[in-house]
């Protein structure tokens, strides 16, 4: 179902009308058409990627609040609680007060009573107290929101230095690489059914297309450097990335064959239209899209290429100045991009959760379906960003060459090919086209009928159940049973207690 | 493959201080390796022989940054041998948790730094809030909180502040809960386990051979704790056992070896510390003023020519052994001639030829699973 927020339509017609109206009688009234075409093209490619961009900066705010608070003192439970409660009564700024027409007020009261009732106060953790005792004074509009700002100028006032004997020309080139291939991906992926740069028809095919350039500009840096740590790096990145691109290709693969499109915005359609997202009829395409994403966006625990604690900072060495923050931005942009392709594959995309049975409640049901469907799509890609990209970077150590390569031809790449059969079997045998519907409430194309029995929503939630069974079963520590001790734990000589030291 | 050099230092992430490994590669595995110390040589030793004993102290301190207590409580044992000074039972009391406290931080240094080697950052910035508790108990005995200055010929500065033995109880307390949190977080990652597991093994006959010592030879079966064996202070008086690992291979112990070395280690600090302050005699509430019997007894400052000081103590990376020869600059206030054992000075080397063979990515695993400080390898 097309979202309510079209600005294709809109912009489209209004520059239409508004360069008839300026060019009546000039002589460029011919070309008048032609004219608000490209004013139209431009409107929309700057409207979408001004949206993108600057919702990045959310990426890094979330990641940066998440990841901090993660390492803090009181664990994740503080993460999620600091961004509205302060420590010891005082908040990050007042920030809510700074929302026109005050209608930050009701966020401020009941900031104001959390604080009272699960605030920090006192010496009740003292240690809490040592590290919320930081700078905040001075205006903030959203605490800590715009310190990329502040760190891009940095970078801008930064020399430009090229390594005495490296490769000029494609030393200057690979960063260029990098991030025009990113931000062309962006291009593609739409932020609701009526906001997106271009759509072509086959527009998965081309986005993945210049998703594959990004590596050659990895390995140009990586060799152009003249510098050992940025060869090992490049060659790391591009032994990974391509061992990482075919089980990625064949879970998007999947993704396609179940929706019959190679197109975004037709891949969201269908999920509305048949009735569940994706996620629920192939779990294990999902998690394979997931881990190959991590490997492909290069962060832990994939992060070989710019492992720090051997290689330094990998391909990146050399680079300073804007060079780096740029590559810096296009490895956060493809998280994005990452994340944004997750919502869009699996997650339903623009469409509200549950669009249908809460929206036909009378009046919470008209406020859920008013929200536009850019919200939705930028919450359902937050929110994969904050519990996957960034949880996995906060639990999980580094993984090693050798055992990634492994990790990715061995266990990922049989995975995704069973994934594309199950897609293909899926779509074959169970699949009710006819039960497809493009209404608010969706279709039902997934019921499952066994010997004249029909059990709705029978597909996706055996296949839900079956992998979260699974994944269960494997998970289970067999040894908990046996032992209340750890499973490694220590063998110390003597039997604690039994010894007293120097009396042998 | 071509081979090549890479020098890993003198700055360098893998390093943790100032020293370079040089590392010949073939792709990505390990063929040669070769170890440059000496990057911080300060001349400790020499620096010794025109100070006063009393003023060797400090820079025993800063012989190793990241564990002040247990080196400058080492070069103390030796200048009381010397001097022949005698230990009131509550400073050494005192003494033994001050110095078991600073085991812990330092061990607690070690996992944080150890973390990052692999790649997990969580894991330091947890390390570094708990050893924050124990640096504030170190700091309410010493003033300081790196370099405490806090043992004395004799005994040691100041009684512990009243209160302070509730504290420690507490932070213990809440330490061994946190050390659980630690292997929740690594020992149940398959991560961790495949990227320390069945690496950097080192047998015991070769880390023997070495002279490595303290916990990393613990790890591959071999009882050497000196605590244990000769007990100084009053280790044979507090409730523990040394953690001794053995090791699944024949190829010896490898890093998953070390690190539970150090965890178990940890805990066992945590019990000696929990008994000691029950029996610290004179209660652990009490405080006697500086200078009091109780705590610090009168020591010549004057050692007679000829006479010998030595000392065997079990740091925290492994074991330190002072000499100090009496009588230098013929009035016999200052050494004639300092000798510092380093454990670590042995081991660096060491530590570089068992790389080899293995991949880049496992140097920072192997290195910081040795838990090198170069403050004390190059004195």
């Amino acid at each position: 179902m097309n979202d309510w927020l079209g600005l294709h339509d809109f912009i489209y017609y209004r520059t239409r009308e508004g360069a008839n109206l300026l060019l009546e009688g000039t002589f460029l009234e011919s070309s008048a058409n032609d004219i608000a075409f490209f004013l139209y093209t431009l409107i929309v490619c700057l409207t979408t990627f001004g949206g993108i961009l600057l919702s990045m900066f959310m990426i890094l705010w979330i990641e940066r609040k998440f990841y901090a608070r993660v390492n803090d003192r009181r664990g994740a439970t503080t993460a999620l609680r600091s961004l509205w409660v302060g420590e010891n009564g005082v908040t990050a700024g007042e920030w809510w007060n700074m929302i026109p027409y005050g209608l930050g007020k009701p966020i401020g009261s009941v900031n104001k009573w959390l604080n009272k009732v699960a605030g920090n106060s006192g010496h009740k953790h003292e240690m809490v107290n040592r590290v919320g005792n930081r700078s905040w004074y001075g205006v903030t509009i959203f605490p800590g929101f715009f310190q990329n700002v502040a760190d891009g100028m940095k970078f801008l006032t930064k020399e430009h230095m090229v390594p005495s004997r490296a490769d000029k020309v494609i030393f200057e080139l690979a960063p260029f690489l990098v991030i025009s291939s990113t931000i062309m991906i962006l291009g593609m992926v739409p932020l609701a059914s009526g906001i997106y740069g271009a759509n072509p028809e086959l527009s998965v095919l081309f986005a993945f297309a210049i998703f594959g350039i990004a590596p050659l500009g990895v390995f140009f840096a990586g060799w152009s450097s003249n510098n050992k740590y940025t060869l090992l790096g490049g060659i790391r990145s591009a032994a990974q990335l391509t061992a990482y691109e075919i089980p990625l290709l064949l879970s998007i693969l999947g993704v396609c064959i179940m929706a019959g499109s190679f197109n975004f915005i037709e891949i969201i359609h269908f999920q509305h239209s048949s009735g569940v997202w994706l996620f629920f009829l192939m779990p294990l395409g999902a998690v394979l899209f997931l881990v190959s994403m991590i490997a492909e966006v290069e962060r832990i625990p994939f992060d070989m290429p710019e492992a720090e604690a051997e290689l330094v900072e990998g391909w990146w060495t050399e680079y300073g100045g804007m060079r780096f923050g740029l590559l810096f931005a296009a490895e956060y942009m493809r998280v994005y991009a990452a994340s944004i392709l997750f919502a869009h594959f699996f997650m339903g995309g623009w469409h509200a959760p549950f669009a249908g049975t809460i929206g036909s409640i009378p009046l919470l049901g008209d406020a859920w379906l008013a929200i536009p469907g850019i919200i939705w799509t930028l919450l359902k890609a937050w929110l994969i960003f904050t519990v996957v990209f960034v949880w996995a970077r906060t639990a999980l150590p580094r993984i090693r060459t050798d055992q990634i390569l492994e990790f990715g031809w061995r266990m990922l790449l049989p995975l995704a090919v069973l994934q594309v059969a199950l897609a293909l079997v899926y779509r074959l045998y169970f699949f009710d086209a006819s039960a497809l519907s493009d209404t608010v409430a969706g279709g039902w194309s997934w019921d499952l009928t066994i010997l004249g029995f029909t059990l709705p929503w029978g597909l996706p939630i055996l296949t839900t159940a079956f992998w979260i069974g699974l994944f269960t079963i494997l998970m289970k520590d067999e040894y908990i049973e046996e032992n209340e001790e750890r499973m490694y734990h220590i063998r110390t000589m003597t039997p604690a207690g039994t010894h007293t030291a120097g009396k042998e | 493959m071509a081979e090549m050099w890479i020098t890993m230092g003198p700055q360098h992430p893998m390093t943790h201080g100032l020293w370079t490994l040089r590392v010949k590669v073939d792709g990505e595995t390990v063929t040669d390796t070769e170890a440059e110390l000496g990057y911080i040589h300060r001349g400790v030793e020499k620096i010794c022989e025109a100070r006063d004993f009393t003023q060797i102290t400090p820079y025993c301190d800063r012989l190793c940054y990241v564990s002040a207590m247990t080196w400058a409580h080492s070069y103390v044992m030796a200048a009381e041998d010397l001097l022949e000074a005698e230990v009131p039972e509550r400073a050494e009391y005192i003494r033994l948790m001050a110095a078991e406290v600073q085991r812990l931080a330092s061990h607690l240094m070690w996992l944080g730094a150890f973390g990052p080697d692999i790649g997990n950052l969580t894991l330091m910035t947890w390390c570094l809030r708990d050893r924050e508790m124990f640096l504030d108990l170190l700091q309410e005995l010493g003033g300081s909180r790196m370099h405490y200055n806090y043992p004395r010929i004799g005994g040691v500065k100041r009684d512990i502040p009243i209160g302070w033995a509730g504290r420690l109880k507490a932070k213990v307390k809440l330490f061994e809960h946190r050390i659980k949190e630690y292997e929740m977080l690594l020992d149940e990652s398959t991560i961790w386990l495949v990227r320390l597991q069945g690496v950097g093994y080192a047998t015991a006959e070769d880390q023997l051979d070495a002279g490595v010592t303290g916990p990393n030879i613990r790890a591959a079966g071999v009882n050497t704790d000196v605590r244990w064996t000769n007990p100084y202070s009053v280790y044979d008086q507090v409730d523990w056992e040394p953690a001794v690992e053995k090791p699944t291979s024949v190829k010896g112990a490898d890093c998953y070896d070390r690190y539970r070395v150090r965890m178990e280690e940890m805990r066992q600090s945590c019990r000696m510390l929990l008994d000691a302050i029950d029996k610290v005699p004179g209660g652990a509430n009490t405080h006697y003023q500086p200078g009091d019997e109780m705590i610090l007894t009168k020591a010549p400052t004057r050692a007679p020519e000829g006479a010998t000081g030595f000392s065997t103590y079990e740091c925290t990376r492994g074991v330190s052994n002072f000499y100090i020869q009496g009588g230098g600059d013929g009035r016999g206030k200052n050494p004639y001639r300092l000798s510092i054992r380093s454990p670590m000075f042995l081991t660096i080397p060491y530590v570089a030829k068992t790389m080899i063979g293995y991949k880049i990515a496992d140097i920072p695993a192997i290195m910081g699973s040795f838990d090198p400080c170069i403050g004390e390898t190059d004195r």
